[in-house]
């Protein structure tokens, strides 16, 4: 930076560069701070001035005012205590015995220095001057007593015409007089005895001096005023409350220069003998010093602000070149790291603002300079990248096309070529859509490149790639994928088209969407879920069961087969089911797929085939279970019957004889003939008898060895309706080891079975919760045990010896045949039965068969001694054959 | 008790025949026996008074069966059943088609011959019933159409004034065609005359 020479302005400029800123800012501030204080001292005193002179005039009117009203107030107070006076008690009562006559001349009582009974000192407990004489006057106008306070005679003039002095009868009258120019405050008021007598007057004479008017200004006066009574005519002075300054008897003009003073005019007080103003004085220095005080206050506050004022524009610029300061050297810093450039080259201080204007000049060039090289860098790249995009573009396996904003081909790659089938020269420019997406698919290409170049709410881009068919240059249609991608040029959008040839793809798919219908047209449901259980495809024919399931595709398996999922995919093992959901039973084949983590489930609806295994199961034990039953009754009715009438008959015969032989006209032969019938019908009930134990015991029975814990448990089977019905299971407890017996089974299982029936009967009476029915069997040596227990009400001891008794039976429906026959059975086996209970608490039967010596039966052992063959029945088909009937 | 009062029997079993033919004629009643409905069918004569013990049970025409037949034939022998025990359900039956009672096997001789006497009575009295009926019948067949109504209005408690206006004909008319009313009829008093008539018009 070179330094012209002889420039004023330049020489201003260097001065200006080398001083920094806060101390151009405090010169600023003082040289601006003395103009204006300047200025405003000489409009504001003069305005003070003038304000405070009108201001002072106010206040002194004010002033007097107020003293005036004062002396007033003091006057007025004297006559009122005049009043009080006159009529107090002391004075009515001093006033009682005397008399005054009037007209003879008498000399007035003199009180001199000492105060009379009828005086008392009220005057000062009001606070006022004691008068200098107190008079009694009669009502003629005579002196008769006088009370005199200090040396001062009465004036001559007040006594020489006294009743001028005097008020009228009912109100006070206060008098400002003048007696041998002394003024006097005369205040009278009339006078009665305690009778009411009018005796005349009271007077009250006080001296208007020094003393008087200190007293009426109270404390007033702290501000060195003064106040005096004048003689209007004379202008002059009579009394004053400062009389060491203002001697009365001097002029008023004598004490302009010195005092302000306002004079007024006393309220009228009726008869005085004189023209009086009362005057207010106010030392002239006082209103001086006042003024000058306040021009100085003043002054002081000014030059205050403006040295405020500086310091505040100083530290204001002093910040500002502080901040300057600091964004040079970041600019410095800045430019040194970032761009790179040397330092403008600054030294020390000076005006941060010309510092400032100079930095940027360098700094823009140096800007220039940069954005000159930058430029050449990126073209460099520029031509990098291209190659660079070339070289993508010659190796790209997709096709690329770029579009303009128009949709005309603008550029495009080799593959594109052979993919189109187009050479290079015939495709630019060229309709895209128009040549190369199949008439279908276009209207939705167009609406996809719409959208492709639409921005989401965050700016980005929506995911523009589909599926459609192009056409080659033979017209040949063919699947492809295009992804589409907007570039914002400046100039122009155009679009970037990524197409993929996926026309092997789409043959694989529809190879395997071949496959997968094999599953979605099966007729039985076929799922597969995942590692968590979860359905993650079910086929149309699943819709029931997953329904059954209360399940969704997509949710989850019951609980229950959560774990079998996960015990397959650990096993690898196959694994089938069944799961029966109430109206409909699957059986569920669990396949994993390891590799995967999936599970497939092939279900089968074998609600039917299970259905008609139960039903036949079913239907198997209804069927044992009526014709037993109907047999059963159709025995005992056919018998009754039989028995019946053999037995009607021998009742006849016997009833009939014994009525011929009362009635004495039987004969003998016809009497011996209807005994014969008698004893004919008798036998013919034995024989009756005899044919139903030949019905049970003849048949021979077939003996087999077999397991008796075997028989127990088939008798269970039997009676799994009638158990169920009762709410109840029946308790097994057998024998670990097999006990052979040999027996005939049907036979064997009968006793059983009505064993286990009457237990079941028995149990009808308790309450479902508490029945309570075990068999239990048991070997003792060669003896084999069953015991049947219930806990039903038990059998009374009364009737335990009737109980294998034909025909004693305690059911409804029963006949009583039961244990009798059971009896028969066993006895037939070579084994017993017996039976003990306790009323209340239930009844025990045991049944004693011998141990079979041999072997097991095979077919025992083999564990169908079943009631599927015929044999059952026929024991109890006999005595329907065999019965004859009416 | 009438003689010809019959008890008829009719069970297919040998022995209860017997006996209960001689429990019966042991009191003195009549009886004969029947082996099945048809051949007491065959030998029974309608007019023969008496009743009828029927077994229930019986090859070929049952007890029931029988009892219907009477019934469309109008034949009214009371009828007593014999049952089984606990045929409950054809006693109610046989009760139902008119039986007038029924025993059940085996049975007491008291309560089977009591029921045998009202049944009889009550045949007797049916017979008897019948009878004057016919009596009564035949005796009215004899008036002529006039007399019919003049013993209608007679019976009816109508005057002799009210059925002279009723059939404008004079009382002296009425008169006579009363007294030949109870003439023909053999009726001894107006009583007996409306008693004839109220019999006359019970159904059979």
């Amino acid at each position: 930076m070179t330094l012209p020479r002889f420039s004023i302005k330049v020489t201003l400029f260097h001065l200006l560069r080398r001083l920094p800123m806060p101390v151009i800012g405090i010169l600023i501030g003082l040289i601006a701070g003395l103009a204006v204080w300047i200025v405003l001292d000489q409009v504001q005193s003069k305005a003070i001035e003038r304000i405070f002179g009108r201001e002072l005039s106010m206040r002194l009117d004010l002033r007097a005012r107020e003293s005036l009203i004062r002396f007033d107030q003091y006057m007025t107070n004297y006559a009122a205590t005049t009043r009080l006076l006159a009529n107090h008690r002391r004075l009515a009562q001093y006033l009682e015995p005397l008399f005054w006559f009037p007209g003879e001349i008498v000399d007035p009582v003199v009180y001199a220095g000492f105060r009379p009974f009828w005086l008392p000192d009220v005057f000062g407990r009001n606070a006022l001057l004691a008068p200098s004489h107190v008079l009694l006057v009669d009502s003629r106008g005579l002196v008769r007593e006088v009370y005199q306070a200090g040396d001062a005679r009465l004036p001559e003039e007040l006594t020489g015409n006294l009743n001028q002095w005097l008020g009228g009868l009912d109100e006070v009258r206060s008098v400002l007089a003048r007696f041998d120019d002394q003024p006097y405050l005369v205040v009278s008021d009339r006078v009665e005895d305690a009778s009411g007598y009018t005796m005349g007057s009271l007077v009250v004479l006080v001296a208007v001096d020094a003393a008087f008017l200190a007293a009426s200004e109270g404390s007033f006066s702290a501000d060195r005023s003064a106040v005096a009574l004048i003689d209007a005519d004379e202008q002059r002075i009579l009394a004053s409350n400062e009389p060491q300054q203002l001697i009365p008897g001097t002029l008023l003009s004598e004490w302009s220069d010195e005092y302000l003073v306002t004079s007024q005019s006393l309220p009228a007080y009726e008869g005085s003998n004189w023209n009086m103003l009362f005057a207010t004085f106010i030392p002239q220095r006082i209103v001086t010093k006042m003024s000058d005080k306040v021009i100085d206050f003043e002054r002081n506050q000014r030059l205050i602000a403006a040295l405020v004022f500086i310091a505040v524009f100083s530290l204001v610029i002093y910040l500002v070149s502080a901040r300057l300061n600091k964004v040079l050297k970041r600019m410095t810093r800045f430019s040194q790291r970032a761009l790179g450039i040397e330092q403008p080259g600054f030294r020390g201080g000076g005006n941060q603002l010309v510092l400032l204007e100079e930095w940027m000049q360098h700094f823009t060039s140096l800007v220039l300079r940069a954005r000159e090289e930058m430029r050449r860098k990126h073209e460099h790249e520029m031509r990098e990248t291209e190659a660079l995009k070339a070289a993508i573009m010659e190796a790209s396996l997709d096709a690329i096309v770029t579009l303009n904003r128009a949709g005309a081909v603008i550029d495009y790659n080799p593959t594109a070529e052979r993919m189109l089938g187009f050479d290079r020269q015939a495709i630019i420019g060229l309709d895209f859509v128009g040549t190369f997406v199949a008439p279908n698919d276009r209207a939705h290409f167009i609406g996809l490149l719409r959208e492709s170049s639409r921005r989401g709410p965050l700016g980005e881009r929506p995911h523009a790639r589909t599926e459609l068919r192009a056409v080659r240059d033979d017209a040949q249609l063919f699947p492809i994928e295009v992804s589409i991608v907007p570039i914002a040029l400046e100039e122009e959008p155009v679009y970037t088209l990524y197409i993929h040839d996926i026309t092997k793809r789409k043959e694989a798919e529809r190879e395997i969407k071949g496959l997968a219908r094999f599953a979605s047209e099966s007729p039985s449901p076929i799922l597969r879920v995942n590692g968590a259980a979860r359905i993650v495809y079910a086929n149309a024919a699943s819709q029931p069961l997953i329904r059954a399931w209360e399940t969704e595709p997509g949710g989850p398996l019951p609980t229950r087969w959560c774990e079998q999922v996960r015990a397959v995919l650990e096993d690898g093992e196959t694994l089938e089911h069944e799961d029966d959901l109430g109206s409909t039973i699957y059986a569920l084949l669990f396949v994993p797929i390891q590799e995967l983590g999936y599970v497939n489930i092939y279900a089968r609806d074998i609600t039917a085939v299970r259905r008609a295994e139960q039903e036949s199961r079913q239907h198997q034990a209804e069927l044992v279970h009526v014709c037993r039953l109907s047999t059963m009754g159709e025995v005992a009715t056919g018998m009754a019957h039989e028995l019946n009438q053999p037995l009607a008959a021998i009742v006849n015969y016997a009833n009939g004889a014994s009525r011929r032989l009362k009635s004495g006209q039987g004969d003998s032969a016809a009497l011996v003939d209807a005994m014969a019938h008698i004893s004919g019908q008798a036998q013919r009930a034995g024989e009756i008898i005899k044919r139903l134990r030949a019905l049970v015991g003849k048949q021979q029975p077939i003996r087999s060895a077999v397991d008796l814990n075997l028989l127990v448990r088939e008798v269970c089977s039997f009676v799994e309706f009638e158990t169920a019905k009762l709410e109840l299971q029946i308790e097994q407890q057998l024998a670990e080891e097999a006990i052979p017996v040999d027996v005939d089974l049907v036979q064997i299982e009968q006793v059983l079975l009505n064993l286990v029936r009457n237990a079941l009967d028995a149990l009808e009476e308790r309450s479902p919760g508490e029945r309570v029915l075990l068999i239990s069997t048991r070997r003792v040596e060669d003896r084999a045990l069953v015991r049947v227990r219930d806990n039903g009400p038990g059998i009374p001891p009364e009737r335990m010896s009737l109980l294998f008794d034909p025909f004693f039976t305690t059911k409804e429906t029963g006949m009583g045949m039961g244990l009798p026959i059971s009896l028969t059975i066993l006895e037939d086996h070579d084994g017993t039965i017996r039976a003990e209970s306790e009323p209340g608490l239930g009844t025990v039967f045991q049944v004693e068969l011998p141990v079979a010596t041999e072997a097991l039966d095979e077919r025992a052992r083999a564990g169908t001694p079943g009631l599927t063959d015929a044999r059952p029945l026929m024991l109890i088909e006999q005595p329907r054959a065999g019965g004859t009937h009416g | 008790m009438n003689q010809e009062l019959t008890v008829f029997v009719v069970d297919d079993d040998q022995a209860m025949r017997g006996s209960l033919h001689w429990l019966i004629e042991s009191v003195g009643m009549r009886v004969e026996t029947f082996d099945s409905a048809h051949t007491f069918l065959d030998a029974y004569d309608t007019g023969r008074a008496g009743c009828l013990l029927l077994d229930v049970r019986m090859p070929g025409m049952s007890g029931l069966e029988l009892q219907e037949y009477l019934g469309r034939r109008a034949i009214r022998i009371p009828v007593i059943i014999i049952t089984g025990h606990g045929d409950v359900a054809m006693a109610v039956k046989a009760m139902k088609a008119g039986a007038v009672d029924f025993i059940e096997k085996p049975f007491d001789d008291e309560q089977l011959l009591n029921s045998l006497r009202k049944a009889l009575e009550y045949d007797e009295q049916q017979r008897a019933l019948q009878t004057r009926k016919a009596e009564i019948a035949a005796r009215l067949a004899e008036l002529t159409p006039r007399e019919h109504e003049v013993m209608a209005m007679v019976t009816d408690g109508k005057s002799n004034k009210e059925i002279a206006a009723a059939l404008s004909v004079s009382a002296k008319t009425v008169e006579v065609h009363r007294a030949r009313v109870m003439d023909k009829t053999r009726a001894d008093s107006l009583a007996e005359l409306v008693r004839m008539a109220m019999i006359a018009s019970t159904p059979p």
